[in-house]
């Protein structure tokens, strides 16, 4: 059974995978308290996007492989992100030993 | 008999990366939300390799299983907290987060079934020479950027962390 | 995809190739390890002026199977409260993409496992993972000195990853592909990059020390250190897997890929008219640099965890991205001559031959003089 271009999982498979992943991330974002789990949710949300991307670009029949080009720069964001994001939790971490964000209210009401 | 084997192992992998990403979630200890992400990230590089992006599938196994998963265990390591109630784990606006993450994902997912592909599919494992192309001449200042915003996080990172003496 | 031999069906024959391939590279690294840890344990006795093992079998040959068979039949012991599944789960994550990478070794002109077009990404690609096992071992055993180690070994591991690399992409420049097959057959007959390049082969092999925790970098297994750094709760056969069969198997890669991108894999007399002789000559020049390997491990003292990161961020590192940056330049400007990028590199290898020892003997002048007032000043006091 296959599509119209021949292939055979269509691009809409890919892309509602790539929207759920996403999904999944967010809420992991809205509903951890964690910190470090938070940043492992935005990366799951920043694999969802790379999906995305790629299956756009390979599928879509332009042969632009722009969408994989910025895949890379995405990989680029993510690893900087992690870093300068772990090292802030650790400096909270620093100054009392909690990394859970429903206590971090300082700059509160 | 051969026409099988993709949509299996889409679906395959499929399965793995939303059940790996719910187990992030939704994990009774942080280690294994850890090794949940590092194996949706396994399973994402078998995503790309079935679109035939093979550089990209490595380039994701490299960084992300790599070093980003390293980094992250680290991080686990050095902020230890006590053990808590799983209840202790969301916060407190986990009802109204979860409830529009759900409701904002089932239409967003409905319209992205509607996505079809067209035109001839680019070869498999072709990619690498167009992508270096393309980053170090369209992109290349993109490219330049990229290389400075790793260092000033690093930078960013090492004085973030540094003990005062 | 093709036909098997017998008309089998393709999808059976893919399976098949498969499982042959699997079993073959099992019974490549079991076997290597075995010969490997009798011919360190023989070596490391001839050159301390001993005999080494000799009881077991003539002239020893058998000693590896009897510790084999010994530390299959000691007690799986795991301590109560060490995570099971992790524990259990980390010797696997270890050996699996070590395993993995045996498959795009070029052995010879059409025996390659899968002819890659990114095999040496994917390489080390391969390479970075085995962190992720190390520090789950560590973490799993519920052991500050285990958990230390585990930190420690994989911070050596990722910071030597970055000149390793930078080395590879290096001769990669010069020799155009990622594919192993075409890195090999870039360099026929006896002009191989090793003339060309040598010093991104200096610095991939200092690296390769430190990647597969060989002496002097091998601070994660020595015994005297940290109790037994990430190995601590690891007995029996977890331990051989983790130590011995990874270790060696990485070494075997590390010096395949050495003899690949450098020394020109299959290439040697008569392999033109007996394709099959590749085989020979890739494993005697690969089982050379392991010899090298294991002459190293004899000779050289342990660095401490703070030199070894000390050389690789302020030494190693520096030194080749210079050398990245030179052989970049030189072949932009002169595309197609490679005599410019060969006389900058071993001008390189020179200066570090020359300077090195220079820059350490002004160093330990000053130490002497430092120390040398020091203790004067004092004791003229009293």
């Amino acid at each position: 059974m296959t599509t119209a271009a021949g292939t055979l999982v269509p691009l809409g498979a890919f892309i509602a995978l790539s929207a759920a992943l996403f999904f999944i991330g967010m809420a992991g974002v809205l509903v951890r308290r964690n910190a470090v789990v938070i940043l492992m949710s935005v990366e799951l949300m920043l694999n969802a996007a790379n999906l995305a991307f790629v299956a756009f670009s390979r599928r879509l029949g332009l042969l632009d492989e722009r969408g994989s080009v910025f895949v890379i720069f995405v990989f680029v964001v993510a690893a900087a992100e992690v870093a300068v994001g772990l090292a802030i939790v650790l400096a909270l971490y620093r100054n009392r030993p909690t990394v859970d964000v429903d206590e971090m209210r300082e700059m509160k009401g | 008999m051969l026409d099988i084997l993709e949509p299996l192992l889409f679906a395959l992998l499929a399965l793995s990366i939303l059940g790996a990403g719910l187990g992030v979630v939704l994990a009774n200890r942080i280690t294994t939300s850890a090794l949940l992400m590092a194996f949706t990230f396994l399973n994402m590089a078998g995503m790309f390799v079935l679109l035939g992006a093979e550089t990209i599938a490595a380039f994701q196994v490299l960084i992300y299983v790599g070093a980003i998963t390293v980094l992250i265990l680290y991080g686990i390591m050095f902020t230890p907290q006590a053990p808590r109630s799983y209840g202790l784990f969301f916060q407190q606006q986990t009802p109204a987060g979860a409830a529009i993450a759900a409701l904002v994902a089932l239409p967003v997912m409905g319209i992205a079934f509607a996505f079809h592909d067209a035109g001839p599919v680019g070869p498999r494992g072709g990619d690498l020479p167009r992508l270096a192309t393309s980053v170090f001449t369209d992109f290349a200042f993109p490219f330049e950027i990229a290389s400075v915003l790793l260092l000033a996080a690093m930078i960013g990172a090492i004085v973030l962390v540094k003990r005062e003496p | 995809m093709e036909a098997g031999p017998f008309g089998i069906d393709p999808l059976v024959w893919a399976g098949l190739r498969l499982f042959i391939a699997l079993a073959l590279a099992i019974g490549l690294v079991m076997n290597g390890a075995l010969l490997l840890i009798y011919l360190e344990r023989k070596i490391q006795a001839v050159m301390q002026d001993r005999i080494g093992p000799y009881h077991v079998g003539p002239f020893g040959l058998l000693q590896t199977f009897a510790d084999a068979l010994k530390l299959i039949a000691k007690e799986d012991l795991r301590a109560e409260k060490t995570d099971a599944a992790f524990f259990i789960a980390a010797p696997a994550l270890v050996f699996t993409p070590m395993l993995a990478s045996f498959v795009v070794l070029p052995f010879a002109p059409s025996i390659v496992g899968a002819d890659l077009n990114i095999g040496l990404l994917y390489l080390a690609t391969l390479g970075s993972m085995g962190v992720l096992g190390i520090v789950i071992a560590g973490w799993a055993s519920n052991n500050k000195y285990a958990l230390m180690g585990g930190l420690r070994s994989a911070a050596q591991l990722i910071s030597y990853e970055v000149p390793g690399i930078l080395s590879l992409v290096t001769a990669v420049l010069v020799v155009g592909s990622l594919s192993m097959v075409k890195i090999t057959e870039s360099q026929p007959g006896p002009l191989v990059n090793v003339l060309i390049i040598p010093f991104a082969f200096v610095t991939y092999f200092i690296s390769a020390l430190a990647e597969t925790n060989r002496t002097p970098f091998d601070l994660p297994e020595a015994e005297s250190e940290l109790v037994a750094g990430y190995l601590t709760e690891y007995s029996g056969m977890r331990w051989g897997t983790m130590l011995a069969l990874t270790e060696y198997g990485n070494v075997t890669v590390v010096c395949g890929i050495m003899t690949t991108l450098w020394f020109g894999g299959w290439n040697g007399p008569g392999v033109d008219a007996f394709p099959i002789l590749g085989v020979l000559w890739f494993t005697l020049k690969t089982y050379a640099f392991i010899l090298i390997f294991m002459w190293v491990r004899a000779t050289l003292p342990r660095l401490r965890i703070d030199q070894l990161m000390g050389f690789c961020w302020k030494v190693l590192i520096p030194l080749t991205l210079l050398n990245l940056a030179v052989t970049a330049t030189l072949l932009m400007a002169f595309p197609n001559d490679q005599l410019p990028v060969a006389i900058a590199n071993w001008i390189l290898v020179a200066a570090l031959v020359v300077g090195l020892p220079m820059l350490q003997q002004r160093r330990l002048r000053r130490i002497r003089e430092r120390l040398r007032t020091r203790t004067l000043g004092p004791a003229t006091a009293a």
